[in-house]
């Protein structure tokens, strides 16, 4: 009865450890460890409108969508021209100032990369990544 | 007995000879190591139709602007080999950089209908600069701040010049502490007016094929004081101090909402 009970408990935690196994394989990049988001280095749209003057809006797409549209006052600075473009930005900075980075959308890892890297490299501090990128900031217009 | 065997073997034959087509790739995932200065990364994907019907691409879409993807023919004939060629404009890019093509064909089999290519690039800038920005607070004391700049071992970079877009600022280039680094040294003359200047890092290098580096270097204007009634001078002051900071967007903006 004792060895009967032990093994269906071991014949138990075998089978929990089944879903385990297939999760860490499938979806490897997405358990929450490995997650290349930092909650506290994104913004949403309301949040970071609220900032009003005091936000500096980025735009990491490339050249041609920025020339098709943008958020209002938003600096363009893309990896593409990463040296071109950056002196814009940093003579608009000031230490109040937040500056909210910007791609395509939720998927794009642009801005993401480019916030990383203006804390990174040019040590700022109040970086954040737009959720959901311009794709949110249009239908927050219509 | 016979018959019925011969029916069968019959079939099976008919089945193995049932039309498909299956594009084959040689690879999905290339590493790619650009020399140093390399403006693009190209990648090469090779393919095979191992089936015996003709597969037409529906569309190839690169996971970002900075990547395109080039097919050689629109059909593959079965027999046919061909190839892919995925070019990654690397620009200001730096580290390790993973792009995806996804190809899409008419294979009626959606388990091979789509194929994910991934390019993965590791680039190894000429010069590693940090920080990009030094900056003095309004009448604090103007002593020198120091930037960082990691030569790449096999660029071979004997000297930096470095050049203040506005004579308010000093830099000086001195070796680092570790081989291939230098340190420059960055003075304000003055710090009790807003100054913002770019400076240009030009490494003497024969790897370096005219590539520039740009670090800023500011003195801020002073902070707004809470409470502080704004007159019209003052107001006309902040107005003139940020007029001269501020760098035009290269496209026409409209005004901050």
């Amino acid at each position: 009865m004792k060895v009967s009970a032990i093994r269906q408990a071991l014949l138990l935690i075998a089978l929990a450890f089944v879903p385990a196994i297939g999760e860490a394989i499938y979806f490897r990049d997405r358990v929450s460890w490995r997650s290349p988001d930092r909650s506290s280095e994104m913004v949403n749209l309301d949040q970071a409108q609220s900032w009003g003057a005091n936000a500096i809006w980025v735009d990491a797409r490339p050249d041609n969508e920025f020339e098709q549209g943008h958020v209002p006052g938003a600096i363009p600075l893309n990896e593409d021209r990463w040296n071109e473009l950056l002196p814009t930005l940093l003579a608009q900075w000031s230490l109040e100032k937040k500056i909210v980075v910007y791609c395509s959308s939720q998927s794009c890892n642009a801005s993401r990369e480019v916030a990383r890297r203006l804390r990174d490299e040019a040590g700022l501090k109040e970086v954040f990544v737009l959720q959901g990128g311009w794709e949110t900031w249009l239908k927050s217009k219509r | 007995m016979n018959t019925n065997l011969l029916i069968g073997i019959v079939a099976l034959t008919a089945l193995a000879q049932e039309a498909r087509s299956e594009l084959k790739w040689e690879q999905t995932s290339v590493d790619l190591k650009p020399a140093l200065g390399d403006k693009q990364a190209v990648a090469h994907f090779k393919y095979e139709n191992v089936g015996n019907t003709p597969i037409h691409f529906e569309s190839v879409h690169a996971s970002c602007g900075c990547t395109t993807a080039q097919t050689q023919n629109e059909q593959v004939a079965p027999g046919q080999k061909g190839e892919i060629t995925a070019t990654f404009n690397i620009g200001g890019r730096t580290g390790t950089q993973v792009k995806t093509v996804t190809v899409r064909t008419d294979d009626p089999n959606p388990a091979h209908s789509t194929t994910v290519l991934t390019l993965k690039a590791v680039i190894t800038p000429l010069l590693e600069i940090q920080p990009t920005l030094v900056y003095w607070q309004n009448g604090e004391e103007p002593k020198p701040k120091i930037i960082t700049a990691k030569a790449n071992k096999d660029a071979a970079i004997k000297k930096l010049d470095v050049v203040s877009s506005v004579p308010d600022f000093t830099a000086k280039v001195d070796a680092g502490s570790a081989p291939n680094e230098f340190k420059i040294s960055v003075q304000p003359r003055d710090t009790t007016k807003a100054v913002y200047a770019t400076l240009t890092i030009k490494p003497d290098s024969p790897a370096n094929t005219g590539n520039t580096f740009a670090v800023a270097a500011r003195v801020m204007p002073p902070a707004p004081t809470s409470g502080t009634a704004i007159t019209p001078s003052t107001k006309a002051t902040v107005s003139t101090v940020r007029h001269d900071l501020v760098t035009p967007a290269p496209t026409a903006a409209s005004p901050r909402q």
